[in-house]
């Protein structure tokens, strides 16, 4: 890493670029795998793996993006590693506005009520994350990034390596995805009640 | 211009995810606005819509990093730039 031409490519350039990542880094892992320990064990794995291949960093382009598609790839090899049964779930289409037809249904828009908070609120965070771990892979990364700060769809993209408008479509599909789990978690809790019965 | 002057319901539902995430063009945010001013039931759902994603990301942004994985990582980046790992 010495060199000349590779003056940008120093361990303490490195440890410069990275350092400020990691609260995100160890956020976006956690979303993933849902696990504390694994997702600390991610997020050094990733560091050093991107340390050990820093020279194919180009100086100037986006270190963070770049750090996020390597520690991405690192949690989806975990992942898949600790999930040998082949993904199936939900995979098929939610309608639009779920939560809002849900929370409806069940009597609970009411005048000055808070029927967002009544569900989201009251499921911690890990919950949350739960629900995001069990999305199918291809939407877990782009809601991973997408709630973890208020990142654009080019932002995503860039981490992702995949199109624009496949982050859009993915995106839109696993926030109504999303938001059946997250109901699904509630009436499971007993912190709703599924409306007539009805099994969410 | 996108050469239309205001939406329909349909219409402005369509861009829903697209303006809550300030993907539009900044005429199509004008006029997806526009519309919630005088459309209470999309005013109501957009609301909705972006109460969720706002209560998600707020359920998981409060996370930081321990002190020993800091430590962790700098002596795995030691022992790496040494020639050791």
């Amino acid at each position: 890493m010495g060199n000349a031409t590779a003056g940008a490519h120093t361990p303490e350039t490195f440890e410069q670029l990275l350092t400020p990542l990691l609260d995100k880094a160890f956020g976006l892992a956690l979303n993933l795998l849902g696990d504390r320990a694994e997702a600390e064990d991610a997020v050094q794995e990733a560091a050093l793996l991107a340390f050990k291949n820093f020279k194919s960093f180009e100086p100037g382009t986006n270190f963070k993006a770049w750090f996020f598609r390597i520690l991405v790839n690192w949690c989806f090899g975990r992942h898949r590693q600790r999930k040998r049964r082949p993904e199936t779930v939900e995979y098929e289409d939610v309608p639009p506005l779920y939560l809002y037809e849900q929370t409806r249904a069940a009597g609970m828009q009411r005048a000055g009520a808070d029927p967002v908070g009544e569900v989201i609120d009251r499921l911690d965070a890990t919950q949350v994350r739960s629900a995001i771990e069990a999305l199918p892979e291809e939407f877990r990364a782009v809601a991973a990034l997408y709630f973890l700060e208020d990142s654009t769809y080019q932002e995503i993209a860039s981490v992702l390596d995949v199109p624009v408008g496949t982050v859009r479509s993915r995106l839109h599909r696993a926030r109504r995805l999303l938001q059946r789990r997250l109901w699904s978690l509630a009436v499971d809790a007993g912190l709703v009640s599924a409306p007539g019965g009805e099994v969410a | 211009m996108t050469g239309v002057d205001r939406l329909s319901c349909e219409e402005a539902f369509r861009r829903l995810d697209d303006y809550l995430d300030r993907e539009l063009s900044a005429d199509e945010m004008r006029l997806v606005r526009e519309h919630l001013e005088v459309c209470v039931v999309c005013a109501t759902e957009f609301g909705f819509e972006r109460g969720v994603i706002e209560r998600v990301r707020d359920k998981l942004s409060r996370i930081d990093v321990s002190p020993d994985l800091k430590r962790r990582i700098a002596l795995a980046l030691d022992k790496a730039a040494r020639g050791e790992a």
